[in-house]
C-alpha cells in the first residue's frame, strides 16, 4: 500500500510534483503521463534520491521520511532504472548476490535465493555470465532479479519496456504480472507503452505537471478524455 | 614572546608565490578541467634555467625571461600535444598524468643540476625599505606586488576580454562551447600559457625566497593546490585568501616552540578543513 | 568508458583454471626457492625490498582497480607502518609478526583519520588530500626519524642503532626472502577474499555508479572506508617487512615523490592484474639497483617512470601486465590453430 499525501517537490523554481495525493493499493499499478509530468520524480522520492519539499509518503503505513537512502533497499523499496545499472564486472549471479548482501533473507541459503531470483526471470542459464556480456534485455531481467530478491515491498520499474522485441515484450509482461505472487511486492510501473500498461496494471495513476489528473482501473483511466487531452493536447468535444 | 613581524612579512612573500601558482592552477582547471600537479615542477625548472644563465654570466633579465619562457612553453606543449590525448578520461586521470610530467621534470632537474644546496639570487634581495618599523626586502615587496597585479589582471582578463569569456565558457561546458563555435583548443592553449607563465614566475621567486631545490620547489605545488581547494577551484578571490592564509600561517608557526617543525602540515590542515566545510550540507545529487 | 576492474583470474576456460593455477603456484614456489639461494647478497636484499614494495603496490592497485580511487599516500603509509613496527619491536620486544601487525593497524588508522574527509567527495579531492598527506608524513618522518632502540616516544637511540629483530623462523637473508614471499602471498589471499566476497561486490556496485550502489542497499562511505583501511593495513605491513629486511629505515627515504612513483609504477605495471604489483615492486627497487650496477644516475629511473606513467595512461591503461596478458592470449590463439575464434 502506497500512501502519498500532499507531496510537493521543488527543483529551484520548477514544481516537479505539485501537491500530489494518491493511495495506491493494487498489486500492479501503472504510472503514466507526458514527459515532464513527474513520474520519475515520484519514483525518485519513493526510492529516496529526491527529498520532498512538502508532504509525506508512506509504504504499508510506515513513513519513509526517516529511512536513509541506502537503507531503503533493505526496507523493501526496490527499483529498476531507465539507464540500466547492471554491474559489468560481476556475473549475473554476482549482481543479484550483491543486493542480497544488504537485504533481509528468510534464513534460506543464499545460493538458493539467488537461483530462485534468477529462475523467476528466466536467467538461470546465464548465472555465470559477466554483466558485460549480457544483452540489453538480459540486463533488464537481472535488474528485476535484483529488485525481487530478499523481501521487497515495492518494486518500481522505470520504462522497462523500451526497445524490446515482441517476444521480449511478452516475456516482460508475464514477469511483471508474476511479481506479486512470487514475492508479495507491489509493483509500480512507469512506461510510455500503453499496451504494456493495459496488459499488466490493474489500476493506473496519471500525472501531468506534477499533479494527479486521474486514478482508477486502467481501461477506464486510459479512455478518460482528460488523460487523452494531456497526452495529445487535443480538447475533446464533450460527448 | 618572539617578534612575529619579520615572520609575517616573509610569510606574506612566500604566500605571494603560492598565490601566483594557485591562480595559474585555478585558471587552467576552469578552462581545461585539468589540475596541474606539475605546476611546481615547471616553476622549479624555470628557476634552474634562470640560475644557470646567471651562473654562466648572462644578463639577469634574459635569465628570468628565459626561465619563464621555458615553463610557459612546456606547459603549452603538454596542453596542446599530450593533454588532448586524455581529453576523454575522467578528471582524476588527467590530473594524474600531470604527475607523470612532474616526475619527468624532477628526474631531469636531478640529473642535470642535482640536489646541492643553492640559492637563486635576485638583485632586489639587497634592496630594502622600512614600513611601519619592519624591514622589507624589495624581492618580497615585488613578490607581493606581482601576486596582486597578476590576480587582478587575470580576473580582469577573464571578465573583460573575449578570450576570457571563451575560457569561462569552456569551464562551464566544454562540449557545448565547442558546439557554439568557441575555439576550444585555442582558449585551452591560452589557459596553459597563462598557467605556465605564472608557474615560472612563482618558481623563480620562491627559489629566491626559500631555496633552489628541485624537490622543494616541485612540492610547493601542495600549498598552491591547497589554496585552490579553499577556492573550490573556481573562485579566484577565495583562492588568494587561501594562499595568503596558508603562507602567513606557515611562517608565523616557525618560531613557535613545539609546533614549529609541523608547520609544513599547514596546507594539508587547511585543505582538510576546507573539505569538511564544503561537506557540511551533504546532499546527494541524483543525475 | 568500459569498466575494468581487477580480475584475479586469467581469462581462460574454467575447466583449465585449476591446472593453470597449480602450475603457476608450483613455478612461483620453485622460483622463490631457487632465487633465494642463487642470488648475491645485494640482489637478495633488493628482491626482499621489491617483494615488500609489491605489497605496497598491491594496496594502490586495490583502491584503483576496485574503486577507481587514486591514493598518492601509500608509500608514506608504508613509512608510518615501518615506524610503528620498529617502535613496537624495539620498545616492547614482541615477536616480529606482532610488530608488523601493529604497523599495519597503525597505518590503516592513520590513513583513515586523514583520508576520511576526502572519501566522501569526488575522486580528485582524494588524490589531492593523499598527496598532501604524503607531503606531511614526509616532513614528520624526516623530522623524527625512525626508532632504532632508544627510549622515549620517538625511540631514537643516542648510541649504536639497533637493527630490527627478524622473525624467529627467518633470520638469514635467504630465509627472510622466503618469509616475505609468503607474506606477499597471504596479502594477495586477503585481497582476493575481499574481492570475491561481499566487499568486492559492494565495491563493484559503487564503481558502476553511486545510484546503483545506493539502490542496492550499499553504504557507500562505509565500503570506501573499508577499502581505504585495508589498503592502509597492507601498506603498513609492507613497511614493517621493509624494516625487517634492511634492519633499519632511513628518515630521508620517504619523500612524497616516492608515493607518486609507487602509484605511477602500479599503473605502469598494470593496476588491473595480479601481476601488476609484482612488476611495480620490481621496477621500484630492482630497476634503480640495475642502473646503479651500470653506474647510471638514479634520476634516469625517475624520468623513465614518469614517461612510463604518461604512456600507460595514454595508450595502455592495462599496463605492462595487461599487455603481457594480451600477448599470451594472442600467442595461445596462434598455437591452438584456431583463427579468429574468441578465446
Amino acid at each position: 500500500m502506497i500512501e502519498i499525501e500532499d507531496l510537493t517537490v521543488m527543483f529551484g523554481g520548477v514544481r516537479g510534483l505539485n501537491a500530489l495525493t494518491a493511495t495506491l493499493p493494487e498489486p500492479v499499478t501503472g504510472l503514466v503521463g507526458p514527459n515532464g509530468a513527474g513520474k520519475t520524480t515520484l519514483i525518485n522520492v519513493l526510492s529516496g534520491f529526491v527529498r520532498p519539499t512538502i508532504g509525506t509518503v508512506k509504504i504499508d503505513g510506515e513513513n519513509l521520511d526517516g529511512i536513509a537512502l541506502h537503507k531503503r533497499a533493505a526496507f523493501g523499496i526496490r527499483r529498476t532504472f531507465q539507464n540500466e545499472q547492471v554491474v559489468e564486472n560481476l556475473t549475473a549471479g554476482g549482481n543479484v548476490t550483491a543486493v542480497l548482501d544488504n537485504v533481509p533473507t528468510d534464513r534460506r541459503p543464499r545460493r538458493e535465493l539467488v537461483e530462485a531470483a534468477l529462475g523467476f526471470v528466466g536467467m538461470i542459464p546465464k548465472v555465470h555470465v559477466m554483466g558485460a556480456d549480457l544483452n540489453a534485455y538480459e540486463r533488464r531481467l537481472v535488474e528485476i532479479a535484483r529488485a525481487t530478491i530478499g523481501r521487497p515491498r515495492l518494486v518500481m520499474m522505470d520504462e522497462p519496456g523500451a526497445g524490446l522485441s515482441q517476444d521480449e515484450s511478452e516475456h516482460l509482461r508475464s514477469v511483471i504480472k508474476g511479481i506479486h505472487d512470487y514475492c508479495g511486492a507491489q509493483v509500480l510501473l512507469v512506461d510510455h507503452d500503453v499496451d504494456l500498461i493495459s496488459a499488466t496494471c490493474v489500476a493506473t495513476l496519471v500525472l501531468d505537471f506534477g499533479s494527479r489528473i486521474a486514478y482508477g482501473p486502467t481501461t477506464a483511466v486510459l479512455a478518460d478524455p482528460r488523460v487523452r487531452a494531456a497526452y495529445l493536447g487535443v480538447a475533446e468535444e464533450s460527448a | 614572546m618572539p617578534d612575529f613581524m619579520p615572520f609575517f612579512v616573509s610569510g606574506l612573500a612566500t604566500a605571494s608565490t603560492y598565490v601566483l601558482s594557485a591562480v595559474g592552477i585555478v585558471v587552467l582547471y576552469r578552462a581545461s578541467g585539468v589540475v596541474n600537479f606539475s605546476q611546481g615542477a615547471l616553476g622549479a625548472l624555470a628557476a634552474f634555467i634562470s640560475w644557470s644563465i646567471v651562473e654562466r654570466g648572462g644578463p639577469e633579465p634574459v635569465a628570468w625571461f628565459a626561465g619563464v619562457l621555458v615553463s610557459t612553453s612546456l606547459a603549452f606543449l603538454y596542453g596542446r600535444a599530450l593533454a588532448p590525448r586524455l581529453a576523454f578520461s575522467d578528471p582524476v586521470m588527467r590530473a594524474v598524468a600531470t604527475l607523470g610530467v612532474a616526475l619527468i621534470l624532477l628526474g631531469v632537474m636531478g640529473y642535470v643540476w642535482g640536489e646541492l644546496p643553492r640559492r637563486l639570487r635576485l638583485p632586489t634581495d639587497t634592496m630594502s625599505f622600512e614600513l611601519i618599523g619592519v624591514r622589507i626586502t624589495a624581492t618580497r615587496a615585488i613578490a607581493f606586488a606581482l601576486a596582486v597585479l597578476s590576480t587582478v589582471a587575470v580576473m580582469a582578463f577573464l571578465a573583460g576580454s573575449r578570450l576570457g569569456l571563451q575560457m569561462r565558457a569552456l569551464a562551464n561546458n566544454r562540449d557545448l562551447s565547442a558546439l557554439l563555435g568557441v575555439p576550444v583548443l585555442r582558449a585551452d592553449g591560452y589557459a596553459w600559457i597563462i598557467s605556465g607563465a605564472l608557474a615560472g614566475v612563482s618558481g623563480i621567486l620562491l627559489a629566491d625566497l626559500q631555496r633552489l631545490s628541485g624537490q622543494t620547489l616541485t612540492f610547493a605545488v601542495i600549498p598552491a593546490i591547497s589554496a585552490a581547494v579553499i577556492g573550490r577551484f573556481s573562485s579566484l578571490p577565495a583562492t588568494v585568501v587561501g594562499g595568503v592564509a596558508i603562507g602567513v600561517c606557515e611562517a608565523l608557526l616557525t618560531p613557535v616552540p613545539v609546533i614549529g617543525p609541523f608547520r609544513t602540515a599547514v596546507p594539508f590542515v587547511f585543505a582538510v578543513v576546507a573539505l569538511l566545510w564544503m561537506q557540511r550540507k551533504s546532499t546527494f545529487v541524483y543525475r | 568508458m568500459t569498466d575494468e576492474t581487477l580480475t584475479y583470474s586469467l581469462p581462460v576456460d574454467t575447466r583449465k583454471v585449476r591446472l593453470k593455477w597449480l602450475v603457476t603456484a608450483l613455478v612461483a614456489v620453485g622460483a622463490v626457492y631457487v632465487l633465494s639461494d642463487a642470488m648475491s647478497n645485494y640482489w637478495l636484499r633488493t628482491f626482499i625490498s621489491a617483494a615488500a614494495l609489491a605489497i605496497g603496490s598491491l594496496s594502490v592497485s586495490l583502491l584503483f582497480a576496485q574503486l577507481g580511487m587514486v591514493s598518492l599516500a601509500q608509500f608514506a603509509l608504508l613509512g608510518v607502518g615501518g615506524w610503528f613496527a620498529l617502535r613496537v619491536s624495539h620498545g616492547l620486544g614482541v615477536p616480529f609478526e606482532l610488530a608488523i601487525l601493529a604497523g599495519g593497524i597503525a597505518a590503516a588508522a592513520f590513513g583513515l583519520i586523514v583520508g576520511l574527509p576526502a572519501l566522501r567527495m569526488r575522486g580528485l579531492y582524494l588524490a589531492i588530500i593523499t598527496l598532501m598527506m604524503a607531503g606531511a608524513i614526509q616532513v614528520l618522518i624526516s623530522a623524527f626519524g625512525f626508532p632504532d632502540g632508544g627510549a622515549g616516544i620517538l625511540g631514537k637511540s643516542s648510541g649504536a642503532r639497533v637493527m630490527m629483530a627478524r622473525p624467529f623462523l627467518a633470520q638469514t637473508d635467504e630465509a627472510y626472502f622466503r618469509y616475505v614471499a609468503v607474506v606477499l602471498a597471504l596479502c594477495y589471499g586477503l585481497v582476493l577474499l575481499h574481492v570475491r566476497g561481499r566487499p568486492g561486490r559492494a565495491w563493484a556496485m559503487i564503481r558502476r555508479s553511486e545510484v546503483c550502489a545506493l539502490a542496492g542497499g550499499v553504504h557507500i562511505v562505509a565500503y570506501k572506508v573499508w577499502a581505504f583501511a585495508l589498503a592502509g593495513f597492507l601498506a603498513g605491513v609492507a613497511g614493517g617487512l621493509l624494516a625487517g629486511g634492511v634492519g633499519q629505515l632511513d628518515g630521508s627515504a620517504f619523500p612524497a615523490s616516492q608515493s607518486i612513483m609507487l602509484f605511477a609504477l602500479t599503473i605502469v605495471g598494470g593496476a588491473y592484474s595480479w601481476m601488476g604489483p609484482l612488476i611495480a615492486g620490481l621496477m621500484l627497487r630492482a630497476f634503480p639497483a640495475l642502473l646503479n650496477d651500470f653506474h647510471v644516475d638514479g634520476n634516469i629511473a625517475t624520468i623513465v617512470f614518469g614517461a612510463g606513467l604518461l604512456h600507460a595512461l595514454m595508450t595502455a591503461p592495462q599496463g605492462i601486465a595487461g599487455q603481457l596478458q594480451d600477448a599470451t592470449k594472442a600467442l595461445r590463439a596462434k598455437f591452438s590453430g584456431k583463427s579468429g575464434a574468441a578465446r
